[in-house]
């Protein structure tokens, strides 16, 4: 089965634990900035934080772009070859979400390599924002979010011995089908 | 001994009249003497102060200490302690402040940063590995924390960079002035921001790349795997992610201790209504942590419609809910989310800033002071425009908030007869927990080294547990235990909430520091070198003239009993109080009139201060003998 490291940014809490199991699991240093996962927080317009891991792409713009065929796929894991690579860092700027990592101690670039199929990142999140989970699964949050938000979020407040309590329940709209209801 | 890891053994200097910085090799007899954080910080501090330091004149230094364990892999790393002789009170002070903003000094290469001197002009601190300059920082001038962490990053181009900065308020050198980071992080007791501000430097920006040593990583890696596991499996871990510190408030109020209306009781009818539930059901929109936080207690919340739409901010936790909720009689939760931002935004302590607006709400409502003293605001519980006011008027030395900016001692001194009602110690403003009902709370405030705070000790959940199973032996044991363990986290740069709120076992924390720095060091060994650190900043404060008339609790706990919910009725007494701390000196080594003895500065490491003592116990002795 392949499976797919995916993140939930909604859920990040910018902690950086999975930057910190990554850099030393990959270089045996206490060192964030050598990690294979870096998390951009971005605020207070948006309020955002997002890890940026590879996403291992089937047909990899890093590749595509590597001058001395250095960057192959191993298994459905897109890889730096670090005898070839000249370090030209062409793949930097080819891949779309910035999923490959340079520092000045390490002469070649470096990217995820899914741990070998354990990634430590998704092992370590305390938020589980960062999970890997069979390919065919993706997708399935923003199928919730799509489903919650046909769902209208009501609210009811009743008093339970004396106390003012509150209830929250979801108002399906259903779109034309209860003809009763629909205002259209 | 011969230090593996933990630390660089490296701190920068950087003096502002001459515009030059430079880098001290610190040596492992210091390092491991003061651990780190608070430690060093105090001790850096007494090695350069005056007696006659001016805390906002150019002769006072100020540090900024991350620990020997921040920024490793281990649960809530990212704590930095902040210390100086502080304005607000004149002694000693010390803040400490989550966020990145610590972890990110480390890998620059540094352990601590000492600023000495006074910039000519404003200035900012960029720190990028060890390229280290001092840039003019005259764009930034009146600018709010949150917006000059924004500016900065954009130009120095680069999102990641981390900053440390100061509002108008600092520049200002408004007591209550904050050191703020990652956008809602504070440093927000005892006016480290207006040490800042007299020194003109606007902001720190800090980009860093290096490793933090570590003696023996798979050791570390080892305790720390099973310590997140630990904190993961605890059956409050997901509601603390999902509240974090707010939940306090329905326990505050349950118990009877939540500040409400200036102190003048501890028990708010309309707390439901800014309480943990409410914020996260309606405001809030995302988790923020400090760096290696699994509990990620913050919470950025948006006030959705009304007056305040639009308001961002990370917070409330629960002091700030408090002081700028119940404390001020305001149950609309969205003029705290407004009261929070605007005190971060000018950078501004929200605990301080409640508390004294709550002495004018009440100083007025007694007719303490005229309707002029406050520039014709007819102030009134849960006014939120006059106290949205107020706090601008602090932020920016305006009117009444002039006065205000100096701190409890400014009030007191233009108004003694709010004496009675101004809730502090040694001019710092009580924190949000009341200390009628339980004398060790208000033990904790009395004797605490930089005035009426709870990070020293908290110990009112105990005492209330216990209740009158205690003799006053074992409630002073307890404070003394609370201040020698809470400042250790300080030391080390480690945050105290997982061993607070999910019980997490303190003995790890030496298993942390041995791995960390190849040196075997057991909790007894670290909490003895942190009571050490207890009795060089109770030295710096004896020789800044504290005495024992200084170490008492707010007035109010003794005079205004509680006048409503589960503790009406209750008041401490000082004749009691006075007996507890008799036997809090002697159970700490310190003589009759609160000066360490010369045995106990012995027995800490400390013979260099003896002779500072000295001078003080003979002044002692010779108002004793005129009586």
């Amino acid at each position: 089965m392949r499976k797919k490291l995916t993140v939930i940014p909604e859920r990040c809490s910018g902690c950086r634990v999975c930057e910190l199991v990554c850099a030393i699991a990959h270089t045996g240093v206490n060192n964030p900035k050598k990690a294979r996962i870096k998390i951009i927080s971005l605020y207070p317009h948006p309020v955002i934080k997002m890890p940026i891991v590879c996403e291992q792409c089937k047909k990899p713009k890093c590749r595509d772009v590597c001058p001395t065929d250095a960057i192959v796929v191993n298994d459905g894991v897109v890889t730096i070859l670090e005898d070839k690579c000249i370090s030209c860092h062409a793949c930097i700027s080819a891949c779309p979400t910035g999923a490959i990592f340079t520092h000045e101690d390490i002469d070649t670039p470096f990217k995820c390599d899914l741990c070998g199929g354990d990634p430590e990142c998704a092992r370590a999140c305390p938020k589980k924002a960062i999970l890997y989970i069979p390919e065919h699964t993706l997708g399935q949050s923003q199928r919730l979010k799509t489903a919650l938000q046909y769902a209208h979020m009501q609210e009811v407040e009743y008093y339970e011995k004396g106390v003012k309590k509150k209830l929250r329940y979801a108002e399906v709209e259903t779109g034309g089908t209860r003809g009763d209801n629909n205002e259209n | 001994m011969k230090i593996k890891g933990g630390y660089h053994n490296r701190i920068l200097h950087v003096d502002l009249t001459q515009c030059k910085t430079s880098v001290e090799q610190v040596n492992s007899e210091f390092a491991l003497k003061y651990v780190g954080g608070r430690g060093w910080g105090a001790r850096l501090v007494w090695e350069h102060m005056k007696d006659d330091c001016d805390p906002l004149g150019p002769d006072n230094i100020i540090v900024i200490a991350p620990g020997p364990l921040s920024g490793l892999y281990l649960p809530a790393s990212g704590k930095t302690s902040i210390c100086s002789i502080s304005p607000t009170t004149g002694i000693y002070g010390d803040s400490n402040i989550g966020g990145m903003i610590g972890v990110e000094l480390r890998q620059a290469g540094f352990d601590a940063i000492v600023i000495h001197g006074r910039s000519s002009e404003m200035s900012y601190l960029w720190i990028d590995d060890d390229d280290i300059q001092l840039i003019s920082a005259a764009k930034y001038q009146g600018m709010g924390s949150i917006e000059t962490e924004h500016q900065l990053r954009e130009d120095i181009g680069d999102e990641t960079v981390k900053v440390a900065s100061i509002g108008p308020a600092g520049e200002k050198m408004v007591k209550m002035a904050c050191i703020s980071a990652d956008w809602g992080r504070n440093a927000g007791r005892t006016g480290m921001g207006a040490v800042l501000g007299s020194k003109n430097l606007k902001a720190i920006a800090i980009r860093g790349s290096k490793d933090i040593p570590v003696a023996d990583l798979p050791r570390l890696v080892k305790i720390s795997d099973q310590a997140y596991k630990t904190l993961s499996e605890h059956n409050l871990f997901e509601f603390w992610q999902r509240q974090g510190l707010m939940s306090v408030i329905d326990y505050a109020n349950t118990v009877g201790i939540l500040p409400t209306r200036n102190f003048k009781d501890t028990y708010f009818d309309e707390a439901e209504k800014i309480n943990g539930d409410v914020m996260e059901l309606d405001y809030k929109i995302g988790d923020t942590a400090c760096f290696g936080c699994p509990m990620a207690c913050g919470n950025v919340n948006l006030v959705k419609d009304g007056k305040y739409a639009g308001t961002v901010i990370e917070g409330p936790e629960y002091e700030t809910a408090a002081m700028l909720g119940s404390n001020l009689g305001i149950s609309d939760f969205d003029a705290i989310l407004r009261g929070n931002y605007l005190c971060d935004e000018y950078g501004i302590d929200t605990i301080t800033t409640g508390s004294l607006i709550g002495v004018m709400i009440e100083g007025y409502e007694k007719g303490l002071v005229s309707l002029d003293d406050v520039d014709g605001m007819a102030l009134q519980w849960g006014d939120d425009d006059n106290i949205m006011d107020l706090i601008r008027k602090i932020a920016f030395r305006e009117g009444v908030g002039d006065t205000l900016a100096d701190g409890a001692y400014g009030v007191i001194k233009r108004w003694p007869q709010l004496i009675p009602i101004v809730s502090h110690v040694k001019g710092l403003d009580q924190s949000a927990y009341d200390a009628r009902v339980a004398i060790t709370m208000a033990l904790g405030y009395g004797t605490s080294d930089i005035g009426a705070h709870h990070a020293r000790a908290w110990p009112v959940a105990k005492e209330l547990e216990m209740g009158e199973k205690w003799d006053l032996q074992e409630k002073a044991d307890l404070v003394i235990y609370h201040q020698t363990v809470r400042p250790l986290f300080d030391m080390l740069g480690v945050c105290r909430l997982p061993w607070i709120e999910l019980g997490f076992d303190e003995n790890t924390y030496a298993e942390f520091y041995s791995a960390a720095t190849g040196i075997e060091f057991t909790l007894k060994e670290l909490l003895k070198l942190s009571n050490n650190i207890y009795n060089l900043t109770r030295a710096i404060n004896i020789r800044l003239g504290m005495t024992r008339s200084d170490d008492k609790p707010p007035q109010r706990v003794f005079n205004d009993p509680i006048k409503t919910g589960p503790h009406a009725g209750k008041a401490l007494s000082r004749e009691e109080y006075e007996n507890i701390l008799d036997i809090y000196y002697q159970q700490r080594g310190w003589d009759n009139d609160g000066i360490p003895t010369d045995e106990t500065l012995i027995a800490s490491d400390l013979e260099d201060v003896i002779k500072y003592m000295e001078p003080k116990r003979k002044s002692n002795e010779a108002v004793k003998t005129r009586k």
